[in-house]
């Protein structure tokens, strides 16, 4: 498992877990970045990154990006 | 005549606002809605025999209020009675917006979902069941195009059976675990018997809210001294476990709905990944961004230029004209110094306006700002701002007032005190008739670079004043950059028309009234006492400037330049409104204040850094004073742009006479 901010651009990956709480999280949830979701990483600034989780892109900044877990699909 | 009231709802950037448009064409204006004072354009339509009122709600991905314009939204949903929702969905991204409809459903509203893009949806091989979603929702479903106003007309006629139906609407339920249905009707039991206070909530969606974590519900509960069950016996864990139970309840009933009523045809192309990867580079980013804003600014001053250019002639012809009429001296002084004068050279600038809102929209309209503000994010957020606050600041360019607005889309508070202090020092239109005029006058073939040098100055004022209130003030980190790129659209020259006719009206509105109203008293102040020399020393005008004069006198203004600041207040064009009255109306100005003894180009350059930096204009003032809520935080952003701009202007003036040896 490896934080969504050291990923590479066009890799595949599967959420497995959300740090921490509050209203990140909830904003994380809502967005549908959740436990056991793919994403596809479009673009890697930095610790930032643009991810497509089905029809829709979401942009995460380097600290929203290292709370997200992910694995490599 | 029956009065429907509906509610436009939505997530942000599915074409809210321009079915709000051909739903309502001009019949708009924004109201202030009771109970908060923040706006939600409300519009009206005629049918037959119904008048439909239709408040548009700011776009939002779910109603758990974490933001300003959240609340609104949330707001006018539970407590403004509405007889029925519209929710607009992308045809394009069902199932992402059906995550909004399973909040929407509960409230037990009557509800209409409006089918949005559905042309895009077939050209990228989506084919919809839309009976199937009907069906599955048990809300009715009606196909649009909102861009060419396609399946309007079918909306309103569903809009008007469903919210003139009696029996209460009943929607899909959300088929929740055991672990959350048996803390719903624990919940609701309770607040069953404490109906009163739930207002038109019931009791089992107060419950389903409560866990969900609205906390604005929680704490009116707590006032009336209640303990709410599982709410206030539980850890956080134990309710954030439940809170994720209810969300993934949420997805799987969207998932269901989609996989049902939902096919796709042909294997889906993503173009716009490679687009993505192209303009939000890591190193290309930067570079493609400011090219696109260099475009747009040069296009905004040679688009506009025939305008003008026209502008000055219809102005001119009337000039000739009164000097053929015979006339009272005091009327053609109020027509020539006072009106021609005051409101001809503010008017000049209109087109430039219009231009800039319009290439601002476009920009918006194809998705490219999102990228903007993630291409911005670092850099932002390495001075203490919001990557979101971008937007904003672009905005700001345009007018600083729907700019401070805009703040509302910011979560933490401290991210939004910080950018609202600084979005007044990006430099707004009105500000750039000071510009045009003292740098043609005192900087002759430099004078663009003298403009560009101060727009780059507020940008760097901005920059310096985040990074002083975030280390000094709020000493935390901006809160993490989370943000939607929509996807990449045609700009429609309709929709991007619309929009910079409804900006730009408000300019014109703001020309018409405040600055010729500005424009008016100081004229009559540099008319009166009777007899004075117009504009002279000793009018009205004239005493006021000398009594402010030995504030300024370090900065070396002239008693005119400060009666120019004082009324650049009502509006910042009015500083060369009231210019244009006292120097000898609108064609004398420039060479009036080229042969003013008392004037040089340093003192020039100061005065516009000053007109850049101090205060806000009045309406920018105003929702200043709105957005903040408190007088404090709007009394340390007025203190600190004045403070800042006189610092400035000082330093300018003396480190400037020093290079040029005056």
């Amino acid at each position: 498992m490896v934080p969504l901010s050291l990923t590479k651009s066009g890799e595949k990956v599967v959420v497995r877990s959300i740090c921490g709480t509050g209203h990140l999280a909830k904003t994380l949830g809502q967005l549908g970045i959740i436990i056991g979701i793919e994403l596809t990483i479009i673009q890697k600034a930095k610790e930032s990154v643009i991810v497509r989780i089905g029809e829709s892109r979401y942009a995460l900044g380097a600290g929203a990006a290292s709370m997200v877990l992910v694995e490599p699909l | 005549m029956k009065e429907i009231h509906i509610l436009l709802a939505g997530n942000p950037n599915v074409g809210k606002t321009t079915l709000f448009n051909s739903l309502c064409g001009v019949h708009q204006h924004t109201g202030n809605y009771p109970g908060v004072t923040v706006e939600i354009k409300t519009g009206k339509r005629q049918m037959n025999d119904h008048s439909i009122i239709v408040s548009d709600l700011p776009g939002t991905y779910s109603l758990s209020a974490f933001t300003p314009d959240e609340q609104v939204a949330r707001d006018a949903l539970l407590t403004s009675g509405p007889d029925a929702v519209v929710q607009i969905i992308d045809a394009t991204n069902i199932e992402r917006n059906l995550f909004l409809t399973t909040q929407l459903m509960e409230i037990g509203l009557p509800m209409i979902i409006a089918l949005n893009m559905c042309d895009l949806a077939e050209e990228q091989g989506i084919t919809i069941d839309a009976d199937c979603l009907e069906k599955n929702l048990k809300i009715p479903v009606v196909r649009i195009v909102a861009r060419k106003g396609e399946g309007i007309e079918e909306l309103i006629k569903t809009i008007i059976q469903v919210s003139t139906h009696k029996t209460p609407a009943v929607h899909r339920a959300i088929e929740y675990p055991h672990s959350v249905t048996s803390h719903i009707s624990e919940i609701g039991n309770y607040l069953s018997a404490h109906a009163s206070l739930l207002g038109s909530l019931s009791p089992y969606y107060a419950a389903i809210r409560l866990m969900e974590g609205d906390e604005h519900l929680e704490k009116m509960l707590h006032e009336k001294g209640l303990t709410i069950p599982f709410i206030d016996t539980s850890d956080s864990a134990e309710r954030d476990g439940i809170a994720e139970d209810i969300l993934l309840a949420r997805y799987k009933t969207s998932e269901e709905i989609t996989t049902c009523s939902v096919k796709c045809t042909m294997g889906r192309v993503m173009p716009g990944d490679l687009i993505d990867q192209v303009l939000t580079h890591r190193l290309f980013g930067i570079p493609i961004f400011l090219s696109c804003m260099w475009f747009a600014f040069q296009l905004t001053f040679s688009a506009s230029n025939p305008f003008l250019v026209g502008i000055e002639y219809i102005f001119g012809y009337f000039t000739d004209r009164m000097n053929g009429v015979d006339m009272d001296p005091f009327v053609r002084s109020f027509l020539s110094d006072g009106v021609i004068g005051g409101v001809g050279s503010v008017l000049v600038f209109v087109p430039s306006i219009f231009v800039l809102f319009l290439l601002l929209s476009i920009l918006e309209d194809t998705g490219y700002l999102a990228r903007a503000a993630f291409v911005m994010d670092r850099l932002m957020h390495s001075v203490g701002l919001h990557g979101r606050s971008f937007i904003p600041f672009l905005i700001g360019f345009g007018c600083n007032v729907p700019a401070i607005m805009a703040t509302r889309t910011l979560q933490s508070r401290a991210d939004r005190i910080i950018t609202i202090i600084t979005i007044p020092f990006m430099s707004c239109t009105a500000r750039l008739p000071v510009y045009v005029l003292f740098a043609g006058v005192f900087f002759g073939a430099a004078a663009g670079n003298v403009i560009f040098f101060l727009y780059v100055l507020g940008i760097a004022v901005a920059i310096l004043s985040a990074l002083i209130f975030r280390r000094l003030v709020f000493r935390d980190e901006p809160s993490p950059f989370i943000m939607e790129l929509p996807p990449y659209r045609k700009p429609s020259g309709f929709a991007a028309a619309v929009h910079m006719w409804f900006k730009g009206r408000e300019y014109l509105k703001r020309a018409g009234l405040i600055i010729f109203g500005g424009v008016i008293v100081v004229w009559v102040l540099a008319t009166l006492p009777a007899g004075v020399e117009y504009g002279s020393a000793d009018s009205l005008a004239g005493i006021i400037g000398q009594v402010f004069q030995p504030v300024f006198a370090p900065l070396g203004f002239n008693w005119q330049l400060v009666v120019g600041l004082i009324f650049g207040f009502i509006a910042k064009e009015v500083v060369v409104g009231s210019l244009g009255t006292l120097y000898g109306g609108e064609e004398m100005l420039e060479s009036s204040l080229a042969a003013d003894p008392t004037l040089h180009p340093v003192i020039a350059l100061a005065y516009m850094v000053f007109v850049l930096l101090y205060l806000p204009c009045v309406a920018a003032l105003g929702v200043i004073r709105q957005e903040m809520s408190n007088w404090k935080w709007t009394g340390i952003a007025i203190g600190w742009g004045i403070l800042v701009a006189y610092v400035f202007a000082f330093i300018i003036l003396h480190v400037g006479s020093l290079v040029i040896g005056a």
